[in-house]
Order: structure tokens, then sequence, then C-alpha cells
């Protein structure tokens, strides 16, 4: 990458990062929730893309423990009333992590098509597990609900430090605590993401994805990076689906279902698979959208869909790539009547 | 490193693509294994290298059976390998595909902290320059040319220092001048790196080869210096008879 295309996305970044950052101060309460469950499934979305765009292991069953995170911090929390945030979100990634490893060394028999088919098997094979447990385990149908948000001490006292600062009047008290944490969740997701990618590990899991045969003529054991990758991606699912919880309030079944595999997989190709803010970015075109088409149509997956073979067509690198997309269409190409 | 391999067989299905072949390779010799297409030949490599299962018979290196170790337990012991076709990482730059090698030699690629590579590069350096391929370094390796892409290969296997070397096919698609860099550089190897090359240019196999196996069916049809191959009917007649 060039020293200006460096500065161009550091600044971009920089951008979002303060828009994000300031976000509660000037969004109406509405979009603030959005903005929330956004951040919530950028998460999702970067750690399906540590799979699916560096390690290019197309996993279809991410929801599995998207929704195993949110069922873990929602029993938890209502076994034990008054547990705070670290030990209940604590649980939800160990839980998905130890998870991630039978379900990751079963599912790297298998490469390509097929891995992305028993992915999907197993994924739903969870949810139809969690969907027929027990009511008493996890509530039924309804699934568990009334799990109350567990204070955010630290995290309010610095907040409110700061505004003491600023010598403004805070906004939004009720969600505006659950916002910032969201966004620390988000960023650190971001953060160690980049550092992983960017490691010796990081570069031989790209190794082992562009090509696995030469990996391991080279004496590499593949199959231990890749379910290193698969643990990571899914106990960082399960850090997102906690917050799920705790947004909401309750957690079902219907988190691992998949679909919402599915619509993780369209964020992280929307923004950009195989970059860390692509996928963060197509988090939030795809929940805004799913609010925006939501409010015209009962058929706004329909729509998504359609969007979704838009972007494969015209885009098929994501949204980060609209400058170089652009850039290449600039010249003409003589014969072929396109510009 | 000695290759020892004995009584050797592999079947696809019902049919052998190799039979009972035992051959043995002194540490430090330059051998060329050739023979009409269908032979066997790769089939030999995979099965030395464990990229294919044998149906029977064992593989050693320096002695040791590795007939049940996976292909990166082979490599890390010393075993290298370039395939017939251009295998490298094609969507990563040149540097980077010497790269992943050198880290993997060094047992450094299991490391989750960026960072503490300067001697990395400047070996990536060296080695790009002694490939020839100093001027393409922040190329995709899916960009270069054919004969590129075979040096990149070999330079990748280099780089993780083998001591045992398997080529097929180094020769395949160059141009004279490439044959001859290529030639040179199989050459210059260190002597105590065991060479076992399969290749279709006889030129090319009796410029380097101390030592010639003619495969031809899964068997070993001859095994001796390449005057007493030159030498014998059954090669003249099957192999090198169509160059008379």
């Amino acid at each position: 990458m060039t020293r200006a295309a460096t500065l161009v996305r550091g600044g971009l970044l920089g951008a979002a990062l303060v828009l994000l950052a300031s976000l509660t101060f000037w969004a109406p309460p509405f979009w603030v929730s959005i903005a929330v469950q956004a951040l919530i499934f950028a998460v999702f979305a970067m750690s399906v893309d540590l799979l699916l765009g560096y390690a290019g292991l197309p996993s279809f069953g991410h929801a599995a423990f998207y929704g195993t995170g949110a069922l873990l911090s929602a029993r938890l929390a209502l076994a034990n009333p008054g547990l705070g945030l670290l030990p209940l979100a604590g649980v939800s990634v160990a839980g998905t992590a130890l998870l991630a490893v039978p379900f990751g060394a079963l599912s790297l028999r298998v490469r390509g098509v097929y891995f992305l088919m028993l992915t999907l098997a197993f994924g739903q094979l969870l949810w139809s597990l969690a969907f027929q447990a027990p009511a008493e385990w996890l509530g039924g149908s309804d699934g568990l609900i009334g799990v109350a948000r567990p204070p955010l001490d630290l995290l309010e006292r610095v907040d409110e430090q700061l505004w003491l600062v600023a010598g403004v009047a805070p906004p939004l008290p009720a969600v505006r605590h659950f916002y910032n944490l969201t966004l620390l969740a988000a960023v650190l997701t971001f953060a160690v993401l980049s550092v992983l990618v960017r490691s010796p590990y990081g570069r031989t899991l790209a190794g082992i994805r562009e090509n696995e045969q030469r990996m391991r003529a080279l004496g590499c054991p593949t199959f231990r990076y890749q379910l290193t990758a698969f643990v990571v991606a899914g106990a960082l699912a399960g850090l997102a689906g906690s917050l799920l919880t705790l947004f909401n309030g309750f957690a079902n079944s219907s988190s691992l279902y998949w679909t919402n595999s599915g619509l993780v997989l369209i964020a992280a190709i929307v923004g950009g698979a195989g970059t860390l803010a692509g996928p963060a970015l197509g988090a939030f075109v795809v929940l805004i959208a799913q609010e925006a088409l939501s409010s015209y149509s009962q058929r706004w997956p329909l729509l998504l869909g359609a969007v979704f073979v838009g972007f494969v067509l015209f885009l098929p690198n994501g949204l980060l790539s609209t400058g170089r997309a652009l850039r290449a269409l600039a010249p003409t190409r003589p014969g072929t009547g396109r510009r | 490193m000695r290759l020892d391999v004995r009584g050797l067989t592999v079947r696809y299905g019902a049919v052998p693509a190799l039979l009972d072949l035992t051959l043995a390779v002194p540490s430090g010799q330059r051998r060329a294994v050739i023979g009409p297409n269908g032979a066997g030949k790769t089939t030999l490599f995979n099965a030395i290298t464990g990229d294919l299962r044998a149906s029977a018979g064992s593989i050693a290196l320096d002695g040791r059976d590795v007939s049940r170790l996976p292909p990166w337990r082979r490599a890390r012991l010393g075993l290298g390998r370039s395939f017939q076709r251009s295998t490298l990482f094609p969507g990563l730059p040149v540097a980077d595909n010497l790269a992943l090698a050198i880290r993997l030699r060094d047992r450094r690629a299991w490391r989750f902290w960026p960072g503490g590579e300067q001697r990395l590069r400047s070996e990536v350096g060296e080695r790009l320059a002694a490939a020839g391929l100093d001027c393409v370094s922040s190329r995709a390796a899916a960009g270069l040319s054919h004969g590129e892409q075979r040096a990149l290969e070999i330079e990748l296997v280099l780089a993780t220092r083998p001591r045992l070397l398997l080529l097929d096919e180094p020769m395949a698609g160059l141009s004279g001048s490439e044959r001859r860099a290529a030639l040179e550089h199989l050459r210059s190897l260190p002597p105590d790196v065991t060479l076992v090359v399969v290749e279709h240019d006889l030129d090319a196999v009796f410029a380097i080869a101390e030592w010639i196996s003619v495969l031809d069916h899964g068997v070993l049809l001859a095994d001796g210096t390449p005057d007493a191959v030159r030498a014998d009917r059954h090669v003249q007649e099957v192999y090198l008879g169509s160059r008379r």
C-alpha cells in the first residue's frame, strides 16, 4: 500500500471513530439503539471474517456461537442476579471458545463448499438442541426473559468525569452507557484482530488460505492454525451474543438460527471480506437497511438479498473497494463500449 | 539426507501406479528419475512426501521410517519439493511468499504479535536477488511469468534449507536462457543436499544426474550411472529409442 493510501485509510478510520464516539451526543435515542445493535453485529461480522476473509474458511454456522453466547449469559444472569458484566461476558466467551474446538475440528475435515455445508449442519444441530431444550433450562419458545443489565460502574464513572470536564449536560443517560460499552467492545475486537492478522500467525493463516498444500509441503501444521482461528472467531461471536442478551434483556434459540449465519456473511461480504473495517461497516449497512426496508415491506429479506446480489456482481470486494473499483472503471476501454 | 524406498506399492483403485518399488538414494547424490508419461514418477514423489498414502511398502529418511508421518512432519525433517505445476501463494506478494517459508523453517510462524522480523526481511531480500526476482518483489505471485513462477517455487523450497530436494519437472515450459539459469542454480546447490529430479529434458538430466533411475509402468526398468542407462537395451526400447 502506498503512503497516501495509508493516510487516507487512517483518516477515514479516525473520522469513523470520532463519529461513533460522539454519537450519543447528536443522534436521536432510536438511532442510538440501532447503533448499539449494529456495533454488536459488527463484532459478530469481524469474527466471521477472520474465518471467511483471512483463513478462507466460509463458515455458514457462525450464528451457533452468537446464539450460544447469548443463551449462556442469559442463563447465568438469571441464575445469579447481581453478577457483573465481566463474569457474564467471560463465561460466554470461554463457553463458545470451548464449543468451537469440536465444532471446528470436525468441520475442518473438509474444505470449500463442503465446509460450508458441514458448518451449516452443525449450526442447525445446535439450534435444534437449543430450540427443543426443556423450558426450565432455556425457557422454551419464549426464551429467557427478564435479564437485568449489569451495572457498568467504571464506564459510568469515566463517562461522568468526561462530561464534567466538558461542562455540558450528558444526553441519554439510559442507553448511553451501554452504547459506550458496545463501542468499547467493537474497538477492542478490531484492535485484537488487527494485531492477530498482522502477526506471523496471521500471515501464516493467509498463506494457508492461498495454498494449503504448499504450506504443508513447507512444514506447516495447517490444522492447528485453522482450528485456532475457528476458536478465536467463535469466542468473539460469543462476546457479541453476550452483549446482545444484556442489551435486549432476553435471549432465545432463534439467534442460533441459520439466517443469522447468512446475514453476518452478507455483512462481511458487502463491507469487504479480508479486511476488518469492511465487515464492521457492512454490519451497519445491513442493520440500517434492515431497519429501513422492513418499514416498507414485510418482504425485506428479498430486498436485502437483491442488494447482496448487486454487490457480488458489481462490487465483489465490498464497500471498502469502492475507490479502487471507480479508478478501474475510469479509463475508456476501446472496443468494449464500456467506460 | 538418505532416502530409502522399500517395496512401495501405490494403487489408484485396482490399477497399480507403483508396484513393489525399491530405490535407495545415498546422501548428497544427484539422482534423476525418468520414464514415459504414466510411469509413476509423480506418484513416487507424492508417496515420498506423504501427499499420497501408499498401499504397501515404506519410506525412510536417514534410516527413519516416515511412512506414517503427515506431509508437514516429513517436510520438517528436511524434505522439500516442487510440484509439476507451480504451487505458490498466488494472491500474496512475491516477498511475502518467501517470508512464509522462512518463518516456517525458523519455527517463528506460531507467534501472535507482529514485529521483530528485520532479519527475516533481509533474508527475503537476499533470496529475491539470488532468484533474480528482486524487481518483482511486491507483485502478486499470480502475476509473474511462468519462468519467474518456477524460479520462485524453487527458491521457496530452498528457503526451508531442505536436505532432500524433490523437483518435479523443474525445466518444463522454460525458455532456453531460463533453462540455463535453472540448471546453473541446481548445480550450485550445497553438496550435502540430496537431489531427486523428475525431468523429461534429457539434456538437463544428463547434465545434472550422477545416477539415473528409469521407471516404466510403476516398476524400475533400469538403475545406474548415466552411461550404463544410456547403454541399456530395455531403456533404449521404451524410452530413449525415440531419440535415435
